[in-house]
């Protein structure tokens, strides 16, 4: 995998089948969870995600909540794409959310479905325009704040365990250590996707910014 | 309840209806400090210096109030920041 760099006036990075395939794979489900199953139900057979789904499958058992209906409030995972808009007042939460759910969905649905479209294309590299570099950015953060919520991230702190605990499960693969480091392997799986993802976005938001940096000069 | 606390008490609640409403977005863990300072200078117009200061207000203090209005106005400015994916809330100016 590489980051995103410049090229132009698009964002390149560069990911190889199966990396591809993991993360338009999540890309879906974060979209199920938003849209049922009409997300990503494309016409034919064709199966773009390709033959790392089957391994795939294994590992996103764990993030079941996400077939859960739609309009499901109480999945944390919701909660954290779609926000109360009031941390005490039920009738501005109450209200915001009806005037706003729906087009709060489909703004992120449509960003995802983008995004899972350029990732189930042929080829090793993922080319995002600057223009939409933004919208890009945004729904990676959709889908981190959905891995955030599997994994327990609520503060700063727990993010920084985290990486602790993927440190010592890498360290110990690399040593080709045997004893139990008290590390869920699914959780360590889990939390390096979500780093990857961290990290594309970061270089996509270098991108975006250098671009218009130039652009004022 | 009196009646001198009655009429104390509908006295507040009308001028509270002329308050002042504030969009105010709270830390989590999940979003990138670049990231916050892009979609602040972009959808509050700020300078990259401006948006920054706001980053590290929310980042360092927990939470920054964003922007004041009506509530309408706010509850524009907390969707648009929830379309983001940052976390928004909307409450009356000095609550």
């Amino acid at each position: 995998m590489r980051a995103f760099e410049t090229r132009g006036a698009v964002a390149v990075a560069t990911l190889d089948d199966e990396e591809r395939a993991v993360i338009a794979r999540i890309v879906a489900d974060v979209g199920q969870l938003l849209d049922g199953d009409a997300f990503a139900a494309p016409a034919g057979d064709d199966d773009p995600e390709g033959s790392a789904r089957g391994e795939a499958d294994d590992v996103f058992r764990s993030l079941a909540g996400l077939q859960e209906p739609l309009a499901e409030p109480s999945d944390p995972a919701v909660r954290r794409v779609l926000p109360s808009a009031s941390r005490d007042d039920r009738e501005v939460a109450d209200e915001f959310r009806r005037l706003t759910e729906g087009d709060l969905r489909t703004l992120k649905v449509d960003r995802l479905r983008t995004m899972w479209e350029q990732l189930s294309e042929d080829g090793d590299e993922w080319e995002v325009s600057l223009d939409e570099a933004l919208a890009t950015a945004s729904a990676l953060t959709d889908v981190r704040l959905v891995l955030a919520a599997r994994l327990g991230l609520e503060t700063d702190d727990d993010a920084e365990r985290l990486h602790a605990e993927i440190d010592l499960a890498t360290h110990a693969m690399d040593t080709d250590a045997h004893e139990d480091l008290g590390v869920d392997p699914e959780r360590v799986w889990l939390g390096m996707l979500y780093q990857a993802l961290t990290w594309l976005q970061e270089s996509l938001l270098q991108c975006l910014m250098t671009g218009e940096e130039e652009q004022d000069v | 309840m009196s009646t001198e606390e009655q009429v104390e008490r509908e006295g507040a609640v009308a001028t509270r209806l002329d308050d002042a409403w504030v969009t105010i977005v709270w830390n989590d863990p999940v979003n990138l400090m670049s990231y916050v300072t892009h979609v602040f200078q972009t959808y509050f117009t700020l300078t990259r210096d401006e948006a920054e200061a706001k980053m590290r207000e929310v980042h360092e203090r927990g939470r920054a109030v964003m922007s004041t209005g009506g509530r309408e106005r706010m509850e524009v400015d907390v969707q648009a920041m929830h379309g983001y994916g940052l976390w928004a809330t909307l409450q009356r100016s000095g609550e």
